[in-house]
């Protein structure tokens, strides 16, 4: 037991897979081996979008207490609906959109980080009214209106290999190549050096303002590109569609083993997270449960995970 | 002495006429009825398609209201945060204002009737539509939401004699609306017994949300014949289905373009039959000349019950091309419908 708890300790993030696995088990254990295929594509599918906004998270929780970026849901449907008018479903303007999401993520982690640190507004405060700002400019950009994704667009966001998405392939990918930027980079050394103390990481010559700089720019950027994946997937743009990622982000960072007091991150457990809050979800739903129960179990699990997974260590 | 009596003597003489002048002005502003009144819309939220062509409608219809001369002002404001005090906040700036009627859409039906109760008392006409308020002095023009549900049961039953299994997309868990709509599948379900609830998801209104939720529950599913939904979340339902490959069922669907757009495609390719319900945005504008005509001193009943926008195989083109990309499918009030609803209601 205590070995299993020091491995635990050691690698986090399988606790979430060992989670999304057991949840899974006792998913198709109901339903008699029916599905579970289908049941994995699925969960792989919806949560690469997890996925890619909660790395973004992931780096601004990291860089310490307090830090946090509420404004991820609407610049989400922001971008989305950049993305969606700019290509106008037109296959060769493709490129553009997604340019242009990101572009758009870029300009709302500028102006969020502008408000940390040029009026010294604590961040949970400035990316909520930022938050505010966001969403009134993607109403009167996009008047509420949906547009469809570009033929050649929807295929590659729906595009399945052998029953994994090509999407989350992609997604895959990309949480390395994050996994290696917070652990082999400067950059990603600093961020986690700043979340453990500010004051001994500046005295130590990181560049303190640098690192939360690219921080917020970079949550933002996925959140953005994100929204244009996202409007691709389901067929269109909307002003709700980035509503859930809120709570979300900030779940799979905590229950994939990153902590919460900052200076500790964990690539891996966001993706083991992602599948295990839609597995539960699904498991709920297959179990028939009533939405009161449904959510007071989800609740109560990810309590235990979290307890599981980041309740032993203290922030040294 | 003397002086001093004239001086007052004039001052009475002045005070009485300004009165008078003001007792007559006052007068005739009454006697006006509904022109020369502000009326204020207090809306609760604007991030979705639907609220959206709620407040498009609302600023049409009332434009034109105003620049005949039918009321003074109607400007709409709308909450940032669909946060119950924040409204109660905003529906207190409107009293002091001085708004002569606050048409309200309301983010709980009771948590703001201290603050409805409040405008009441100063004299203000206040008519909740859509999200109705309970306090009794307030009117409601409400939506038979039950009905909502019953209605897709009834179309199945026509189109499905022999039954099947269904598949339920309800709304946000904990609304009240929700929990209306599902009443009146469930009293449906129970009136036609060829058909069986299989499966049952959150889909909060929300494509995204519906897309989602459907193809988590649908793999452990048997096979589905119908999916009974609550608006909104048809066309998420539908991509979720082409997702898994399995054969598209029955959707319900309600009203939204992208819904609507999605039906056509079908029907032209297969031959799809479904139908669509839904309220339309455009309900707004009801309450405006509801509000309108209490404000013209006419007798209206507390309670209305606002009609559905019900699109079939039939009126399926022209509603689609009389709906906006990307929009819901609307209709504006005139003066004359509302006039209909309310002596429907009497």
């Amino acid at each position: 037991m205590n070995a299993l708890a020091a491995r635990l300790g050691n690698k986090p993030w399988l606790l979430s897979f060992a989670g999304a696995f057991a949840v899974w088990l006792a998913t198709i254990l109901f339903t008699e081996g029916k599905g579970g295929g289908e049941m994995i594509t699925a969960a792989l599918s919806f949560a690469t979008f997890t996925v890619i906004v909660g790395i973004g998270q992931m780096f601004v929780i990291t860089t310490g207490p307090g830090n946090v970026d509420l404004s991820i849901p609407s610049t989400i449907a922001l971008a989305g609906g950049v993305a969606m008018k700019i290509m106008g479903g037109q296959d060769s303007l493709i490129w553009f959109g997604l340019l242009a999401c990101i572009g758009a993520g870029l300009a709302v982690g500028a102006f969020n980080y502008a408000l940390i640190r040029l009026l010294k507004i604590p961040p949970i405060i400035a990316t909520l009214s930022s938050s505010l700002i966001v969403m009134s400019v993607a109403i009167s950009y996009g008047r509420g209106l949906q547009i469809k994704p570009p033929p050649s667009f929807a295929d590659f966001t729906t595009a399945q290999i052998s029953g994994v998405p090509v999407l989350s392939i992609c997604a895959i990918l990309f949480a390395i190549a994050m996994a290696i930027i917070l652990e082999r980079t400067i950059y990603g050394r600093a961020t986690l050096a700043i979340g453990q103390n500010v004051r001994v990481a500046h005295l130590a010559g990181v560049k303190v303002e640098r690192a939360r700089c690219i921080t917020y720019l970079m949550s933002a950027a996925f959140a953005g590109l994100c929204g244009a994946l996202l409007a691709g997937f389901s067929g269109g743009n909307a002003l709700n569609m980035g509503e859930e990622y809120l709570l979300a982000t900030i779940a799979v960072v905590v229950i994939g083993g990153t902590s919460v007091a900052g200076g500790r991150a964990n690539v891996p457990g966001i993706w083991g997270a992602a599948l295990f809050l839609y597995l539960l979800v699904t498991m709920l739903n297959t179990y028939g449960a009533s939405a009161g129960i449904r959510l007071v179990l989800t609740g109560l699990i990810i309590i235990a995970m979290i307890t599981l997974a980041g309740g032993d260590k203290p922030s040294r | 002495m003397q002086g001093r009596g004239k001086l007052i003597g004039i001052i009475a003489v002045i005070v009485i006429a300004v009165a008078a002048v003001f007792g007559y002005l006052q007068f005739q502003k009454s006697q006006e009825g509904a022109a020369g009144k502000k009326i204020a819309l207090s809306n609760n939220y604007a991030g979705n398609s639907w609220r959206q062509s709620m407040l498009k409608s609302w600023d049409k219809v009332t434009k034109k209201a105003v620049a005949d001369g039918v009321v003074a002002e109607a400007t709409a404001f709308t909450t940032s945060e669909n946060q119950v005090t924040e409204q109660a906040a905003q529906i207190q700036n409107l009293i002091l204002q001085g708004y002569d009627a606050i048409v309200l859409n309301a983010a709980s039906p009771d948590a703001l009737n201290g603050a409805v109760k409040e405008a009441c008392d100063a004299g203000i006409v206040v008519v909740s539509f859509d999200g109705i308020v309970t306090e009794p002095c307030a009117w409601r023009i409400a939506v038979d939401f039950a009905k909502m549900g019953e209605v897709q049961l009834d179309y199945l039953n026509e189109k499905m004699p022999n039954g099947g299994n269904l598949l339920e997309i309800r709304g946000l868990a904990g609304v009240f609306v929700d929990d209306e709509i599902h009443k009146g599948i469930e009293a449906g379900v129970k009136k036609y017994s060829q058909f069986k609830v299989v499966g049952s998801v959150h889909g909060d209104w929300t494509q995204t949300v519906a897309q989602k939720a459907v193809a988590g529950v649908l793999p452990s599913l048997p096979e589905v014949a119908a999916v009974v939904t609550q608006g909104g979340d048809g066309y998420g339902a539908a991509q979720a289905f082409k997702a898994a490959s399995r054969p598209t069922p029955l959707i319900i669907m309600g009203n939204r373009q992208d819904e609507l757009a999605w039906w056509k495609e079908q029907k032209d390719a297969s031959g799809y039959e479904t139908m669509s319900v839904s309220i339309a945005p455009g309900v707004s504008t009801l309450a405006f000349w509801v509000a309108q005509q209490i404000l013209d001193g006419k007798e209206v009943p507390k309670d209305m019950i606002v009609p559905f926008l019900r699109i079939d195989q039939a009126n399926l083109e022209s509603s689609l091309a009389n709906t906006e990309q990307g929009g819901v499918a609307n209709v504006e009030y005139t003066l004359e419908d509302a006039q209909k609803v309310i002596a429907a209601a009497k």
